[in-house]
């Protein structure tokens, strides 16, 4: 199963993968509405990295939801939230270790990476190599 | 349907206590562009002429450009436009980061600030919409501190905030606007006009998205500037590989390096501050929003007094005239001050500049201890040096004085300190020396808000090019031709990092917007652009004269390097200023005439 790798060292936090990601979810360009979330924790540290689901082999998102709404792609064999069932509990943000599921601030409802169904367009635009697929 | 910009301008009325949402005037944006050239319209149409820059009357604008929190490369930034209390021109002050583009993301291409509030308040604005709220409990705090405790305040680690320390409150005149905690609106003093209406900061949080005509096909788009132009062409190489430092070495080889108050342009501790000491301090690369080059070098100091500083940069500018024009080379020391100055919140380079200025009036005793508070302010004294940005934003000693800027300084301290005292209209001179670049004494002297680098970067093509540094012939056209490029990047907003041409602004903002805007179109707006900022100083009452040579560049020698021996002659420096009037279209005291401007649709 292919699978996310961050290389956080990388990052330059130019969020052109929060872009990229939006112009795909939501057909515009909108940062808070992505998948992909790029955080600092300047100035006491010089940290720089995007977080986001890495499709993990354990996901306990998928394991935490009460009403089942993190689903298989039986094509792709990777999670994505199904939208129609998510009731915003938060539950899977709890679960997550990576901070790779959120809930949207518009709708409140879970917003998670799904591979693109197959190629990941962060990591075709991310001009560092930080957000990588293995 | 708006593609490219949101659409709307947030107005507040500090006096009142009110704020209010319009339409973005879509005719002028078709005109402008957005940024300097969209700005610089509301500011024309809306700044009473020739009231005090602290007048509560003084309009202060933050505005976004149509590329802002798109995928379009180097494009984060935004501009504060307002009238300057340092040089009373026109001002338009650009900082990246993220700020600008949450700005659009909260629904908003603008702000438009006017009025005084009687209580410092702070502006937070959320999607759309917008409240003032108290900021007595961040006055007196320092931009890094603002900005935590607006954060805090909001229960939201994603805010933007934009503010200003403790030099903005206390009218500094060259106060900055510091966002994203190292991003600054840094010259001019937009930041003393923000402390002036009583406003510490701005607070934004969007989660509206900006849309195009087809964003499959501008992300494509996109890519392919990236790939083909951002990363490939040699002309951006330095600013991927080192970011400003690399400038360092190539000003010092040119001899234009700025050193000690502009009395030589070379500086023989050049190793110690160039772009391979920087790297040996470099924690991380930091790119603002969308730019793939990431020219932001994140430092930190490992040994020595001032150990544990951390910060962004610092930048060519900051090495130079906080570096080696005060003959300072301990790249400790300048981290301290940069830091300092963005945490008090105020420019790099005119405070540099002033220090430079102090330590001469110093060495020569035009000044003592009695004006220093007691500090042995000689050129390269670091003990002393890292005093003057706590000085300078408290208005402590002499720091009373150098708040002011050199100009309104020298005038008051006299005994033949006015020689000495390195600026056009107020503005001190950036990191180039005109005497190595002669175009850049023209450049200088014409920019729009006094001496900047960034109106026409034509040192590239001179000193660090092929033409030749030290003779006047084409140099009228290609800093009148620099200007209209830049006018229509600093529109659009495009980062002046990125050497972008007239055909891919074309393509990118034609794709943003819908609008079918070809190259031709592009080159006249930037001649208008120009031409409404030359308008509205010389409503000011700005004449012929002001666009000045500095005494110390046309009487002075440099005594060493490459342009040994030389300086730009008042006659040669006319001989360019005729030529470029005239190859603007404007009269003999540098007004735009009425053909002119009812050429480029301005009347």
């Amino acid at each position: 199963m292919p699978k996310i790798a961050i290389l956080a060292d990388k990052c330059v936090g130019c969020r052109l993968c929060e872009a990229v990601c939006s112009a795909r979810l939501v057909g515009n360009f909108n940062s808070a509405q992505a998948a992909v979330h790029v955080e600092s924790s300047l100035p006491e540290e010089a940290l720089i990295r995007p977080f986001m689901c890495i499709h993990c082999d354990e996901h306990p998102c998928v394991n935490s939801c009460p009403v089942s709404a993190i689903v298989k792609n039986e094509e792709t064999g990777l999670y994505g939230v199904d939208r129609n069932l998510c009731t915003s509990c938060g539950a899977c943000v709890q679960a997550c270790p990576y901070k790779g599921i959120r809930l949207a601030p518009i709708d409140k409802l879970a917003i998670k990476c799904d591979f693109c169904n197959g190629q990941p367009r962060c990591v075709d635009v991310c001009p560092k190599k930080t957000i990588v697929t293995i | 349907m708006v593609y490219g910009y949101v659409g709307k301008v947030l107005r507040a009325d500090l006096t009142r206590g009110k704020t209010s949402i319009e339409p973005l005037n879509m005719d002028w944006a078709r005109m402008f562009a957005g940024g300097k050239g969209l700005g610089a319209k509301y500011l024309y149409e809306e700044l009473k002429p020739q009231i005090d820059a602290f007048s509560p009357e003084n309009v202060l604008i933050l505005m976004t450009g149509p590329l802002a929190g798109t995928t379009a490369p180097c494009t984060a930034k935004h501009v504060t436009i307002t009238k300057s209390p340092q040089t009373g021109t026109f001002l338009d002050s650009y900082a990246g980061g993220y700020f600008g583009c949450e700005l659009k993301f909260a629904g908003f291409d603008a702000v438009i600030l006017k009025g005084k509030a009687k209580q410092p308040v702070y502006l937070s604005i959320n999607d759309s919409q917008a409240q003032l709220k108290s900021a007595n409990g961040l006055w007196g705090k320092d931009t890094h501190e603002t900005e935590r405790l607006v954060k805090e305040e909001l229960g939201d680690k994603d805010v933007k905030v934009a503010s200003i320390g403790p030099a903005g409150e206390n009218l500094v005149t060259f106060s900055c606007i510091t966002n994203d905690l190292f991003r600054q609106a840094g010259r001019g003093g937009a930041g003393a006009v923000m402390g002036s209406k009583n406003l510490k900061a701005i607070a934004v949080r969007g989660t509206q998205g900006i849309s195009v005509p087809n964003i499959d096909k501008f992300v494509s788009l996109c890519k392919e500037v990236i790939a083909n132009d951002v990363l490939k062409s040699p002309d951006n190489e330095w600013v991927i590989k080192d970011g400003t430092p690399a400038i360092i070495r190539m000003s010092n080889e040119a001899g234009i390096l700025p050193t000690k108050n502009f009395q030589s342009g070379v500086f023989k501790d050049v190793d110690k501050i160039d772009a391979t000491a920087i790297k040996k301090v470099l924690v991380r690369r930091r790119a603002c929003y969308s730019c793939p080059m990431a020219c932001g070098n994140i430092t930190l100091i490992q040994d020595g007094p001032f150990a544990g500083t951390m910060v962004e940069g610092p930048d060519y500018e900051t090495l130079v005239l906080a570096g080696s024009n005060c003959l300072i080379s301990d790249l400790g020391a300048i981290a301290k001050y940069n830091l300092l100055c963005d945490k008090l919140g105020i420019d790099t380079m005119t405070t540099g500049d002033v220090t430079a200025f102090a330590m001469e009036c110093y060495e020569k005793g035009i000044i003592t201890k009695n004006d220093t508070g007691g500090l042995e302010l000689t050129f390269g004294n670091t003990e002393a040096y890292v005093k003057m940005p706590e000085m300078i934003a408290h208005r402590k000693a002499i720091g009373k004085l150098l708040a002011e800027g050199v100009q309104k300084a020298a005038a008051k301290i006299g005994k033949g300190s006015e020689d000495f005292a390195v600026h056009v209209k107020g503005l001190e001179y950036p990191g180039y020396d005109p005497r190595g670049s002669i175009s850049m004494a023209l450049a200088y002297a014409t920019s729009d808000r006094g001496a900047c680098h960034e109106r026409a970067w034509s040192v590239g093509a001179e000193a660090f090019g092929k033409l030749d540094p030290f003779t006047t012939e084409g140099k009228a056209q290609l800093v009148a031709g620099t200007e209209n490029l830049y006018a229509v990047k600093w529109s659009l907003i495009v980062c002046d990092f990125y050497a972008i041409g007239y055909p891919n602004m074309s393509r990118l903002f034609s794709a943003a917007t819908g609008w079918n805007i070809s190259e031709d179109e592009l080159k006249l707006m930037g001649e208008r652009i120009w031409n409404l900022t030359r308008l509205i100083n010389a409503r000011e009452g700005f004449v012929r004269k002001d666009d000045s040579l500095p005494k110390r560049i046309s009487k002075e020698p440099l005594p060493e390097g490459k342009a040994k021996g030389y300086v730009v002659k008042q006659e040669d420096f006319q001989k360019m200023l005729g030529e470029y009037y005239k190859l603007r279209g404007w009269d003999d005291e540098g007004c735009p005439t009425k053909e002119k401007l009812k050429q480029l649709s301005l009347t």
